[in-house]
């Protein structure tokens, strides 16, 4: 310590509690975030992992005595559990190849330049504001076998009357159509935004090298497109896991277990069957597939954007 | 005259593709939007014109539906609810989640990145393991069947979304706007509150907007946590769509269903430009 000095003391004090206030108002932009987060999505996530280790107790509507893995090997050897999950897998594998293609199909139709281009492509915004809940229900008035509008024109070409909801196929399919209706738009949406984003020369060069258009859509188009592509896959999986609503108004998972999508299978074990437990235990398995299998497609989502 | 030959047929080609593209993108979008009109039109026939066989196309459209279902205390309440808790749920979320996106992209803080990938992370954790605990907790603690439950359940996932979209929307604006804000002496608040926010308030509106529209249309955590006096729309859908014992009421369905769709159409429609640009970012950059 310079005994000529006091006040670089001070000085250094003082600089210090300011650092230390600025760290505390940075910190006060992010903490009311961090603090409703961890109350409300954390914690939730411990308490379900408790409770599936634990005997529900009725009594006091808790977690009760610690049983270890046995509401696990109690759900793993459920039948019905693995049946759900074979549903979701059927629904998923389906569903998103179909929407991404059929997605980028209608983004490409509805890009060509002319006057009514805008406005075709703020109407594809309407399905997807369409609430889930009521996609399922109006697409059930449609699709009905009796009165439906789809079977009455299926009719002209031949084909039924189907029974939409009665066969455990048609019913997946009709899943399947419901919800590329809903989501598809999505999916059209940012495929319109990336292909007008790609560089206009490089098609030009294509075009003067005198490529026919199906290899200026291959050599030249696709392996652009393939970062959008793949993050678009990611976040429609992240949608499409969470498949509930649709299957609740459409459906409710028939006929007999037809479309019974895991997270309506675990909801009607938890609130109708009031097993909390096990229910606890197959959302465990279901949070953990879903975050491995993100990671997986994140993956390979950077690694596709490398190669290209 | 053998070069003009080869051109002209192609130019013609070309062009005749274009209008096929164009007719094909007007005929897809009007199968899109079908199932809409077929609702809204069904909502306003009566009961002898819904079960027609064949569909019909024509009919003295009639505001019975509406009239009936409009005027039940249910539906008007729950109508209500729904507005509550959007607007609730939007403005909690749009607020927290701005001010954490604007600390992720331009305040340093140390752990920040990590912080963000958690909240990346959590956009895949399924809903159904929050509702069972939440259920719970909610029951144990008095709570169930009340606005504010909804409206802190739904910030779960609009917090993460909104963070998510602001964080994108603040890297967009040049740093020196709030740097020069700061040198002539605002303070950090100051600095976002009296700057940033400003000039960001499209983007702030917009997504305040989608983000009571995820809210408006959520069935889930509705159909778990309240029972009775806080209920949304959406559960009275599922409701009126799952009556196996009285066959579906299709007026009541469509009527219903019309009334929950177009206000948010509208306000969809009001915001398409942002929203268009917001979810493209949000695939490439996210």
């Amino acid at each position: 310590m310079e005994p000529g000095k006091p006040s670089g003391n001070g000085s250094v004090r003082v600089a210090r509690e300011r650092q230390l206030g600025d760290l505390l108002v940075r910190w006060s932009f992010m903490a009311p975030a961090i603090v409703l987060l961890l109350v409300l999505l954390a914690y939730p996530i411990f308490y379900t992992i408790d409770i599936s280790f634990s005997r529900f107790d009725i009594a006091t509507f808790g977690a009760g005595a610690w049983v270890g893995w046995d509401n696990y090997r109690e759900v793993m050897s459920d039948y019905r559990f693995w049946e759900s999950l074979k549903v979701t897998m059927i629904y998923l594998a389906f569903a998103l190849p179909i929407q991404v293609v059929v997605g980028f199909g209608i983004a490409y139709l509805i890009n060509a330049e002319w006057a009514g281009r805008g406005i075709i492509r703020a109407l594809f915004i309407i399905p997807m504001v369409v609430a889930p809940v009521v996609a399922g229900g109006m697409w059930r008035m449609i699709l009905d076998p009796l009165w439906g509008l789809m079977n009455y024109w299926l009719g002209f070409i031949g084909i039924g009357p189907l029974d939409w909801f009665g066969d455990p196929n048609l019913a997946m399919a009709a899943v399947i159509i419901i919800d590329t209706w809903r989501w598809t738009p999505f999916i059209v949406l940012i495929a319109t935004a990336a292909m007008l984003a790609l560089p206009k020369d490089v098609f030009e060069a294509a075009r003067i090298d005198g490529c026919n258009w199906w290899s200026t859509l291959w050599s030249v188009a696709v392996p652009l497109l393939v970062p959008v592509i793949a993050a678009t896959f990611v976040i429609r999986w992240l949608g499409a896991v969470k498949m509930f609503d649709i299957v609740l108004a459409a459906t409710y998972g028939g006929p007999g277990k037809a479309t019974n999508v895991v997270n309506l299978f675990i909801y009607e074990e938890a609130f109708r069957s009031l097993r909390f437990a096990e229910s606890a235990a197959m959302a465990v398995i279901v949070l953990i597939l879903t975050m491995v299998l993100t990671g997986l497609f994140l993956r390979a989502s950077r690694k596709l954007e490398e190669l290209f | 005259m053998t070069a003009a030959a080869t051109v002209a047929p192609q130019r013609v080609r070309s062009q005749l593709g274009h209008r096929i593209r164009i007719i094909a993108g007007v005929l897809v979008s009007v199968v899109f939007l079908f199932p809409v009109y077929w609702m809204v039109l069904t909502s306003f026939k009566n009961q002898v014109d819904i079960f027609t066989n064949p569909p019909t196309f024509l009919f003295t459209p009639t505001l019975e539906t509406y009239i009936e279902y409009m005027s039940r205390a249910d539906v008007m309440r729950r109508l209500a609810n729904t507005v509550i808790v959007a607007t609730g749920a939007g403005l909690l979320s749009i607020v927290v989640g701005s001010m954490a996106g604007y600390a992720l992209a331009r305040v340093r803080i140390r752990g920040a990145a990590t912080f963000g990938l958690l909240i990346l992370l959590s956009r895949g954790v399924p809903p159904i393991a929050l509702a069972v605990p939440m259920f719970l907790v909610a029951r144990k603690l008095g709570l169930t069947d009340k606005h504010i439950t909804l409206i802190l359940a739904y910030s779960t996932f609009l917090i993460p979304y909104v963070m998510w979209l602001m964080r994108s929307f603040f890297l967009s604006l040049p740093r020196e706007l709030e740097e020069s804000a700061m040198i002539d002496g605002c303070s950090r608040y100051g600095a976002f509150f009296k700057i940033i926010v400003p000039i960001s308030l499209p983007g702030l509106l917009s997504t305040l907007i989608f983000s009571m529209i995820l809210a408006w249309e959520e069935l889930l955590f509705a159909l778990v946590l309240t029972n009775r006096h806080a209920t949304t729309i959406p559960v009275a859908i599922a409701g009126i769509a799952g009556d196996t014992v009285n066959g579906a009421n299709w007026g009541a369905l469509t009527a219903v269903g019309t009334i929950t769709v177009v206000p948010v159409v509208i306000f969809a429609l009001m915001v398409q430009k942002w929203l268009i640009k917001g979810l493209a970012e949000g695939a490439t950059k996210g």
